[in-house]
């Protein structure tokens, strides 16, 4: 790598500015839907203790509205909290939600899957320049080199669609499309290379299924993992059931994964997950022309079919 | 493929037939007296919707070395569109299962009708073939067997190993 | 006379077990992170990172056979497992919080039923701990009583000499044993000069104090404060040195299968869930609660100890963030 390359890697993506202005209009429409009663909570961020990190927090009360922000660490997908499996939540009353880009296509998808009803949720966009990846060095700014893999390739920057957008983009630099580059890598390899890879990834998983809880759409009260009689996949962390557990939850995200990179965040075992909803994605746009959007959609590619539709694998 | 050498084993095939059509297919094939190879097994399901991906999942971590899954033609689905549904999920299955690094040659779709006995000889024989000359799937077997490394207790093979270094 | 060894001893002691046929476990590269793993040879280990998992499966597996069963024409045919084929192991370069769990462990492994399986493996296995001269902005160990120099948990002893090397303190007749086995890979010095240990640990906890509180606030709003954004996974406790919950489920068929005993989180939904259908903790924050009462209240109340040694890993790879020595403040000042 060169000096000059190396330079740019520690350029900041944004300025204090930017995350100042997002945290000010966050709090701003907190306290007033707080304040005139429209909602009984709002999602959002909240700084944590560890210099550099944010956590999620519901607010209820218009004074706790100033202890809202927006910054490079507001990683999570806070659609999580409005799905069914998070009852405590719902049952507070109207919600407000802050909303990334990302996670903005989550909540179409739980909006187009009944899951949440447009009309009774305020959502407060932000324009997001990108989010740090897991295990970025938290006290460095947001650069090309602590960015999240997801966020190199984002398109939703704006989530268009919101009731309210808190803050502006800045300009948005080209950044190396790493996780396609590692796909088409993937893709490349022979099925016993892939094989390889995977199963060297999946050995380490240890069911803690963070990958299952945080994402918005593993709403389900009955898990398929879950269940014991009849023992759908085998629950114990070894090789087998893993890669088995692994396959299935690529599966039945497929068609409706949002693509907000939960499960690759938040994987101890650095899985790099997203990359098998990546692939899913893409091969549904190729056969179905099916991508996940912005505006909830009537039904996702395996809920619908078309007399036209590809059967060439078919005898 | 066909001039490739034949491994000496018998192959497990499950198929997951649907019971209105491929099943009646198969059941005219035998009524027929058609030779097809006995290693196939036979599953029925009320329909192909219903066949579950993690299924054939299932079926290759139990031992399968080859899948088939058939079932009505379009248009003949006795639940009228279940197989158009399972056409695409199956689509999406595939190239999930391909993509983590399964060989898809073992794994066949087929639209079998109640009137084509001949055809599920033909599916049948061809899958078990072909399936011949892979030789058996061993990634699956290797992978049921294996522990984390904490589960694991001493063994010989560990033994040698360590007399290696 | 103080012992002390070399790094390239160090790597030396590791091939030489090796070759007498023990297993060593220790810090080795999978991908970006460093785990426990059994090394192949001195060179693998990894000296200045802390492990991802805790060393605690060393002896609790995250997934072990504990019977096998499988019916045959003279009726069910179930066998045990062969204790005695259970690894003699050296578990090297171990962090001092990862090594002061496990005499945590023993508690509970070996009170009303022993566990054999633990048992087994910690009869047989050989703790070289290390100190740390590194830590980050979740480390809390000196926050719980102990320290990037604690010895508790260790056989032997290891602490960074100013220069390279490590300075090494006997603590235990296996540790003395181990030493005596390789005395040519260990020297005498006289001057051996201490690097400094790692700072910033955390400021001593009144761990009493938070049990006196804990005692009396079962029911206290400040759980649903902290654990309503939990997000239900295991990865706090599969993490933690210390959390030992387990389920045992049976896999196979009828004809032909395992009984395996496998890691367990209470911060799953189903943890507590009744053949019934009913869940005495059917909010995420009863089940937080749990957590913090099993490492803080219950645990002291039944062996006098701590189930927390501060590593700092729960407060790493929370999804949501929740940070628990920031929950332990809270508690001790609300105990004032």
């Amino acid at each position: 790598m060169n000096k000059s390359a190396q330079k740019l890697d520690v350029t900041p993506l944004v300025d204090e500015s930017y995350c100042a202005a997002a945290t000010q209009a966050i709090r701003c429409e907190a306290t007033r839907l707080l304040t005139e009663g429209t909602v009984a909570a709002v999602i959002g961020y909240q700084a944590g203790r560890r210099k550099g990190t944010a956590m999620p927090t519901i607010v209820s009360s218009p004074e706790k509205a100033a202890e809202l922000i927006f910054s490079s660490a507001c990683v999570n997908n806070l659609a999580l909290y409005l799905t069914k499996a998070k009852k405590e939540v719902r049952g507070k009353g109207r919600l407000a939600i802050v909303a990334k880009g990302c996670d903005m296509r989550a909540l179409a998808g739980l909006i187009a899957e009944s899951q949440v009803k447009r009309d009774e949720l305020v959502i407060i966009g932000v324009a997001c320049a990108g989010v740090y990846a897991s295990g970025a060095d938290r006290a460095a700014p947001l650069t090309n080199a602590t960015i999240a893999r997801k966020c190199r390739e984002c398109v939703v920057h704006l989530p268009e669609g919101a009731d309210l957008l808190a803050g502006s983009l800045p300009q948005q630099p080209m950044l190396t499309p790493l996780e396609s580059q590692e796909l088409a890598r993937l893709e490349a390899l022979t099925p016993a290379g892939r094989w390889a890879f995977w199963k060297e990834h999946f050995s380490r998983c240890v069911r803690c299924m963070a990958c299952r809880q945080v994402c918005p759409f593993c709403y389900c009260e009955q898990c398929l993992c879950d269940r014991n009689r009849p023992q759908a996949l085998e629950s114990t962390p070894r090789p087998a059931g893993n890669m088995a557990w692994h396959i299935v939850r690529a599966m039945h995200l497929a068609g409706r994964c949002a693509g907000c990179a939960e499960c690759e965040r938040v994987c101890p075992m650095d899985i790099p997950l997203n990359l098998l909803n990546r692939k899913m994605a893409k091969e549904l746009k190729e056969l179905y022309g099916y991508e996940a959007g912005l505006q909830p959609q009537e039904k996702g590619p395996l809920a619908e079919y078309k007399d036209t539709d590809d059967q060439s694998f078919i005898k | 493929m066909h001039h490739s050498k034949k491994h000496a084993f018998e192959p497990k095939i499950v198929a997951f037939v649907c019971t209105w059509c491929t099943y009646a297919g198969a059941d005219l094939a035998g009524t027929s007296r058609l030779q097809y190879p006995a290693n196939v097994r036979v599953l029925k399901f009320p329909c192909t919707g219903r066949i579950d991906p993690v299924f054939i999942l299932r079926a290759f971590q139990k031992g399968a070395d080859g899948v088939l899954v058939s079932g009505c033609h379009p248009g003949d689905c006795h639940y009228m569109a279940g197989n158009l549904h399972a056409r695409r999920r199956f689509a999406a299955f595939r190239t999930l299962i391909e993509f983590v690094g399964v060989d898809l040659d073992r794994l066949e779709f087929s639209w079998v009708s109640a009137a084509e006995g001949g055809k599920w000889v033909e599916v049948v024989t061809e899958l078990t073939n072909r399936i011949l000359t892979m030789g058996p799937l061993e990634e699956f077997k290797a992978l049921e067997a294996e522990e984390c490394w904490s589960g694991k207790l001493d063994t010989p093979e560990l033994q040698e190993a360590y007399n290696n270094i | 006379m103080p012992k002390t060894i070399t790094e390239h001893n160090l790597r030396l002691l590791i091939d030489s077990l090796l070759k007498d046929r023990f297993r060593v476990v220790g810090p080795r590269l999978a991908g970006a992170m460093a785990l426990y793993e059994p090394l192949a040879k001195g060179e693998e280990l990894v000296l200045d990172q802390l492990p991802r998992r805790s060393a605690k499966e060393v002896f609790f597996p995250v997934c072990e056979n504990i019977l096998s069963f499988e019916r045959t024409e003279a009726g069910l045919q179930v066998t045990d497992v062969d204790l005695s084929a259970m690894s003699e192991t050296v578990l090297v370069g171990v962090r001092p919080c990862d090594a002061a769990a496990v005499p945590v462990l023993d508690e509970v492994f070996s009170w009303d039923y022993k566990d054999e399986f633990f048992l087994e493996r910690r009869r047989k296995t050989t703790i070289i701990g290390m100190a740390c001269t590194k830590s980050d902005d979740a480390c809390f160990c000196s926050a719980v009583g102990l320290s990037p120099g604690e010895t508790k948990g260790s056989d032997l002893f290891l602490t960074p000499l100013l220069g390279g090397g490590y300075g090494c303190q006997v603590l235990t007749d296996k540790g003395q044993q181990l030493l005596a086995r390789y005395p040519k890979l260990f020297v005498d010095t006289v001057d051996a000069r201490l690097a400094p240990l790692a700072g910033g640990t955390g400021d001593r906890l009144d761990l009493k104090r938070i049990k006196a509180w804990l005692d009396d606030n079962f029911e206290s709003p400040l759980w649903n404060d902290i654990a309503e954004r939990c997000a239900g996974c295991g990865a706090c406790a599969f993490l933690c040195p210390a959390c030992h919950c387990f389920d045992i489920n049976d896999e196979g068929t009828t004809e032909l299968g395992h009984r395996r005993k496998h890691w367990d989180a209470c911060g799953f939904g189903k943890f507590t869930n009744h053949a019934s259908g009913h869940n005495p903790r059917d909010l995420q924050n009863k089940r937080y609660r749990n957590r913090i009462m099993h490492k803080f209240k219950y645990y002291d109340d039944k062996f006098g100890q701590t189930l927390c040694t501060g590593c700092g890993r729960c407060i790493r790879h929370c999804p949501v963030g929740i940070d628990i020595a920031a929950i332990l403040r809270e508690i001790e000042s609300r105990s004032q």
